[in-house]
């Protein structure tokens, strides 16, 4: 029960609900890169990560791809499927490997369709995600590279919970729908303000006021939105 | 959006809803204030804003007869965390949130309609978050627009260069550029803020592919 309560969607169920969702959840390894979901496919599952860190991408024809959302142990992997769709429009792939609660779509749509709390909860979700969206919608037009990449050590950090993230310059780039070089250059700015430590796709995180101070706007809104929403999950 | 509903739910529906006209730039919904109803675009769309650094928000989403305005609403919160402002003038039916969320629980026809279309409008945030980095303003241009024409249900509709630029979160001039490219090919006459679409294939394919996928979204989710 105390691992499942480390995704903090599901430590806010009561121990009776938890414990009747228990017998469906499944404990799984998810390696970076995994992807859980493919854009358009079917959806079997629904994801709680519990030490992962799962990225939500859009897919363009092109191929060229762009960040929607961050998805931690604060949340759930698959709103889609409680909310009426079959498929998800998003791809999503392991950003951080570790672990994470799976429960069969069947499992999901009959507790959401009972109602109650657990309905409740996953809908609060849901807004928060929305949220998460949308700003990273107007981000992604508005915002330079270098608070781009703040916004996002940020948001993986608070997830994770620890100062390190361990992640290719390469990876970023394209979860950020951005070119690597402007990662790069991104990266070796904070490095030199002594914001961050990167190497070998380790990047640990030393002054996290500062890079606070040069994010955008983006991730407090989401942060404190999140708080609102979630109280038992937010940060700080 | 109350058409794809039974008689039944549909009738109980409306009856406690009132019809309103909104007016152009009202504003329905400030950041951090209560949402104290939801609103069924008949004639009019609604658009949603995002509060950004910039001093004139984002759109990031629209809201027409499609759909409704409210989906905080529906998922059980009552602050609004963004702008609604009236982006076409016309009629809606209005209903108040607590009645909105009776009706919610009682009706679960209804709920399954609310929740398709929130499904959608995520869908479609998605798409504008990968639309807005990777497609150039023409296209992003000729894709606000049918989207506009469909809400208003007409091939005429009034939309400024300067409040397309806001929607668009653009420089003004690029708008301006781009409305003249599709005027000169013919697609649209565009005068005194006045938009005619006059050739809507040519203007899709002038758009990026998300008008067609937006469509094939609606067919497949709320047809």
């Amino acid at each position: 029960m105390d691992v499942l309560r480390q995704n903090l969607l599901l430590a806010a169920l009561s121990a009776a609900q938890l414990k009747r969702l228990s017998r469906h959840l499944e404990l799984i390894e998810m390696p970076l890169g995994d992807v859980l979901y493919e854009s358009g496919r079917h959806l079997s599952y629904v994801y709680f990560p519990t030490t992962s860190l799962i990225s939500l991408l859009y897919v363009l024809e092109s191929g060229a791809s762009s960040q929607i959302a961050v998805v931690g142990n604060d949340g759930v992997v698959g709103v889609a499927l409680f909310m009426g769709g079959e498929t998800t429009p998003s791809r999503a792939v392991v950003q951080s490997a570790g672990e994470g609660y799976r429960l069969a779509a069947k499992a999901i749509k009959s507790e959401f369709t009972r109602g109650g709390p657990i309905q409740g909860l996953m809908l609060r979700y849901t807004q928060s995600l929305i949220t998460q969206m949308a700003q990273t919608a107007v981000c992604n037009r508005h915002h330079s590279v270098d608070q781009q990449l703040c916004r996002w050590l940020l948001h993986s950090m608070d997830r994770l919970g620890v100062p390190d993230i361990t992640m290719t310059q390469e990876l970023i780039a394209s979860m950020l729908g951005v070119r690597r070089e402007g990662v790069t250059e991104a990266a070796g700015k904070l490095q030199k303000q002594g914001v961050i430590r990167y190497r070998r796709g380790q990047i640990h995180v030393l002054d996290r006021r500062k890079l606070e101070r040069l994010s955008c706007e983006c991730y407090e809104v989401v942060r404190s939105e999140t708080a609102r929403l979630l109280p038992w999950v937010a940060p700080h | 959006m109350l058409d794809r509903l039974s008689p039944v739910p549909r009738a109980r529906l409306i009856a406690g809803c009132e019809s309103v006209e909104l007016v152009a730039a009202e504003s329905l919904a400030e950041p951090g204030s209560e949402m104290r109803s939801v609103y069924f675009p008949t004639g009019s769309s609604i658009s949603l804003l995002m509060p950004l650094d910039a001093a004139v928000p984002p759109e990031v989403a629209l809201a027409g007869s499609e759909g409704f305005y409210g989906i905080s609403v529906a998922l059980g919160m009552s602050i609004s965390p963004i702008h609604a402002r009236v982006q076409a003038p016309g009629t809606a039916w209005r209903m108040g949130a607590s009645g909105f969320r009776r009706e919610l629980s009682r009706t679960p026809a209804l709920r399954d309609g609310i929740d398709r279309f929130i499904f959608v409008s995520m869908a479609q945030l998605a798409r504008n978050a990968a639309c807005n980095r990777f497609h150039v303003v023409l296209q992003r241009v000729a894709r606000r627009l049918l989207m506009s024409a469909d809400r208003a249900h007409s091939p005429t509709f009034h939309m400024t260069h300067e409040s397309l630029a806001h929607v668009l979160g653009v420089r003004r001039v690029g708008v301006t550029g781009a409305a003249r490219t599709l005027q000169k090919r013919r697609l649209i006459d565009y005068s005194r803020g006045t938009v005619t679409v006059l050739d809507r294939p040519g203007l899709e394919r002038a758009s990026c592919t998300c008008y067609r996928e937006d469509v094939a979204l609606y067919k497949r989710y709320l047809g």
